[in-house]
């Protein structure tokens, strides 16, 4: 069958667009996790939190880009960021939301040491809210149990698709989490394997595994040492919730590490990422 | 600069559609009280958390010989004298009352005036309890077993004992020696337990202060420890391929609803519009609507069926009311320590009321429920609402055109029904055109799919809920208990994994394969 020549074109042009930079892929991923989320899963989300969110992070990237003269193209970053917030924050309030959008993104420009941001984005958006304001929670259990193998699936698709970098970070971290764990749920305590099984089927914990940790924007540019301090995240969520019962330990640990990596740089001197000079790398929320 | 003013203008647009969210409110309407049990085998827990400190209150409506009566709940404390007591059962009774899903009655108003009239509704509510028993033996040769004894104390009728334990093999055989048997299947979480450093609150029967009581029901037991784990352990009540158990957690916070953290909580289907039969069986349609839905939304999540705001301070605590909410002396009997009476007989100080309802077996709950307390206080119940035809008084041009609304809409809410409850609607083919003097045929139990212990004895093993130990099990007839009676005990809903993972699925797979199309074009 000859395909008519429009629709090649067509197809192209879709080609061309979604090779032109990893962060289309992620787009395409988040919105199909927010859309299972919203439809499927049922998230009680505030009526137009989606919308807020995206105003608000849209609104601020844009001042930001005017202040720090950045590149248009980084709006696709603060679409991403909206995305992950819609899928790991809530609130009742939508003045929270507000000021959640609008911390993640005025991270970037606040905390930057040699024109770099050491926070993720929403790792401090979401931290930073529920901190000042005590008015919004992560709800780790909304992802349910049931699409984790194809959430999974997706994930090592984008992975293998993109040839993903840094995906030395999320497997350094995963490992270490994941060893601690097992190690006290499997042998010491003696649990039943699915007790452990049912601990790593979360959506949320994938999600960061694979989206926030590995954010080459804001993590160590030295492979060693990031990897080391993907480890430390790892044993520190692990620390979080084994022992002090924090829910979500993962993006709690993530937050109080991060103000280590312009510390890390300074000693261990590596290139700065810059999205400009691969489209393969793994883009994160 | 021209794209930038573009996107710009392009997000005040998106900005300006904001303008109108408007808020939610349920209406207004008197509700009459009756309380009637719609879960009849259902354990029944209240949870108080502030801070560290944790109530938990468990009431059982065993109605055996109490000296079979025995319960075992692992706690991560030795808990202390002043820790534990007996409360009154009917704190529970009030709960439920007061959560319980509701249906609301609207009249239409005539289409010949334009008086309004909204009237009132009637309300079923519901409560249920838990099963226990075992003999307890005060002979020990702890030493043997690696079971120590921390505490021993009498409250109110019962003798407990406080154990911890070295080794699962000695607690085990310690617990079957003193007359315990752990379910078969229960026993694997032993060990992770006592490596978790739990205690083992054991409670039996102290048959003389109950006579000296005289008191025939046993009370439900309170304890309070401070920890920082806001769990609720259900393992050791589990055993293998037993089917499943049916609890409802009340809780009490300050800061907001409460769900758990390593399940889904999913809100139950709420503000339905059915047909007007459906009063005659409100506990068979909402026990049947609980089923359909854990089949749809998957048997491995938790659902909520009320949360409000009850704050001292809040004039509404309720709407409409199904039962009074939660008086002072109730909060304060349930562990809220943290409110202060007020001299008009109120109360003052933030308070946050959950009810969460579970259907727990094995294989869908590997873990013990754990929970955490958010800042949301945004109000949810279940509701159904009926609405009654409009009486005709003579005849007036308005009244054919409400005739084909009515029975469009009449219509509309048996396919609501069907699809809330799963019954097959066909036999009430009349329902839509006759208003007046309509008899609807009895729900069948059988169309549902699901298997309702109608055919006879249904088995109760292990108590629900809070891991408890049986001496063999109980059968109790119920095929004379009334239709909206169905137990969830042993029921296992047939399609237990919700069809999530079909629509994510295409999603994914499209993804990825769009994806390496490209990368391979790109390569090509």
């Amino acid at each position: 069958m000859q395909i008519p020549p429009h629709i090649r074109l067509k197809w192209q042009s879709v080609v061309d667009l979604l090779n032109s930079d990893a962060r289309h892929y992620q787009l395409l991923f988040l919105s199909t996790f927010f859309l299972t989320g919203m439809l499927s899963l049922h998230w009680n989300l505030l009526p137009y939190q989606a919308l807020i969110t995206f105003c608000t992070a849209l609104s601020t990237q844009l001042i930001l880009i005017k202040i720090l003269k950045l590149p248009l193209s980084s709006l696709k970053s603060s679409v991403i960021s909206s995305f992950s917030l819609c899928l790991l924050f809530r609130s009742e309030t939508w003045w929270i939301i507000i000021i959640a959008a609008f911390l993640s993104i005025a991270s970037k420009g606040i905390f930057r040491v040699k024109g770099k941001h050491f926070f993720n984005p929403v790792n401090f958006g979401i931290c930073a809210t529920i901190l000042l304001t005590h008015q919004g929670w992560i709800s780790p259990g909304q992802w349910g149990s049931a699409g984790y193998w194809w959430f999974l699936i997706g994930m090592l698709g984008f992975i293998v698709i993109t040839s993903a970098h840094r995906m030395e970070t999320a497997f350094a971290f995963l490992a270490t989490y994941a060893l601690l764990f097992g190690y006290r749920i499997l042998v010491f305590q003696e649990w039943p394997a699915d007790f452990f099984y049912h601990q790593f089927t979360n959506g949320a914990l994938l999600l960061f595994t694979f989206f926030m940790i590995t954010d080459p924007a804001s993590t160590p540019s030295h492979k060693k040492a990031r990897i080391v301090w993907a480890m430390a995240v790892g044993a520190l969520a692990y620390y979080l919730q084994a022992y002090l019962w924090v829910t979500a330990s993962p993006i709690w640990a993530l937050f109080f590490l991060s103000p280590l990596t312009p510390a890390i740089d300074y000693f261990f001197k590596a290139e700065k990422f810059n999205w400009k000079q691969t489209s393969t790398s793994v883009a994160t929320i | 600069m021209k794209n930038y003013r573009k996107i710009t203008s392009a997000i005040f647009v998106m900005a300006l559609t904001l303008v109108s969210i408007s808020a939610y409110s349920f209406c207004g309407f008197y509700v009459s009280q009756q309380s009637k049990p719609i879960f009849n085998k259902t354990s029944q827990v209240i949870l108080v958390r502030d801070g560290n400190r944790n109530v938990i209150t468990m009431s059982s409506d065993f109605k055996g010989d109490v000296k079979d009566f025995a319960m075992v709940v692992p706690v991560p404390v030795v808990l202390q004298k002043s820790d534990i007591k007996v409360v009154n059962r009917q704190m529970f009774d009030d709960f439920d009352a007061y959560s319980a899903p509701r249906l609301v009655e609207y009249y239409d108003p005539s289409p010949c005036n334009s008086i309004r009239e909204e009237v009132m509704d009637k309300v079923q509510a519901s409560m249920s309890y838990s099963k226990d028993e075992e003999i307890f033996d005060q002979d020990k040769k702890n030493a043997k077993y690696k079971v120590t004894v921390e505490a021993k104390y009498t409250v109110g009728e019962y003798d407990i004992l406080i154990l911890s334990a070295k080794e699962s093999g000695g607690l085990k055989h310690w617990l079957t020696d003193n007359g315990y048997k752990i379910p078969e299947g229960a026993e694997e979480v032993l060990q992770p337990y006592i490596q978790s450093n739990m205690k083992f609150f054991v409670v039996k029967v102290n048959i003389e202060e109950q006579k000296a009581n005289g008191t025939e029901i046993l009370r439900p037991l309170q304890i309070a420890f401070n920890s920082p784990k806001f769990m609720l352990p259900i393992r050791l009540g589990m055993a293998n391929g037993k089917g499943s158990q049916d609890l409802i957690v009340y809780t009490l916070t300050k800061n907001g609803r409460v769900e758990t953290t390593n399940y889904r909580t999913v809100k139950m289907p709420t503000d339905r519009e059915v047909p007007e039969f459906v009063q005659q069986y409100f506990g068979k349609f909402y026990v049947d609507l609980y089923k359909k839905n854990l089949a749809k939304e998957g048997s491995d999540n938790v659902f909520m069926e009320y949360g409000w705001d009850i704050s001292g301070q809040m004039q509404v605590k309720c709407d409409p009311c199904a039962g009074n909410p939660p008086m002072l002396n109730g909060l304060f009997e349930a562990g809220v320590n943290w409110i202060s009476p007020t001299s008009w007989g109120g109360y003052n100080g933030s308070v946050y009321f959950t009810r969460l309802h579970v259907t727990y077996n094995r294989e869908d709950f590997p873990q013990d429920l754990v929970f955490q307390e958010t800042p949301d206080r945004s109000n949810f119940q279940c509701r159904y609402i009926i609405n009654h035809p409009a009486q005709q008084y003579g005849e007036c041009p308005e009244w054919s055109n409400y005739r084909d609304r009515k029975k469009a809409s009449r219509r509309k809410e048996l396919k609501e029904l069907s699809a809330l409850t799963g019954w097959n609607t066909e036999r009430y083919w009349e329902y839509p055109s006759k208003f007046m003097g309509y008899s609807a045929p009895l729900p069948p139990d059988e169309e549902t799919g699901y298997i309702t212990p109608k055919e006879g004895k249904t088995n109760i093993t292990a108590s629900p809920e809070i891991d408890q130990t049986t001496t063999g099990s109980i059968e109790e007839d119920i095929s004379n208990s009334r239709i909206n009676q169905t137990a969830f005990i042993n029921t296992r809903t047939p399609e237990h994994k919700k069809p999530i993972d079909w629509g994510l699925g295409f999603g994914m797979i499209a993804i990825v394969t769009l994806a390496s199309l490209a990368r391979m074009q790109k390569k090509g």
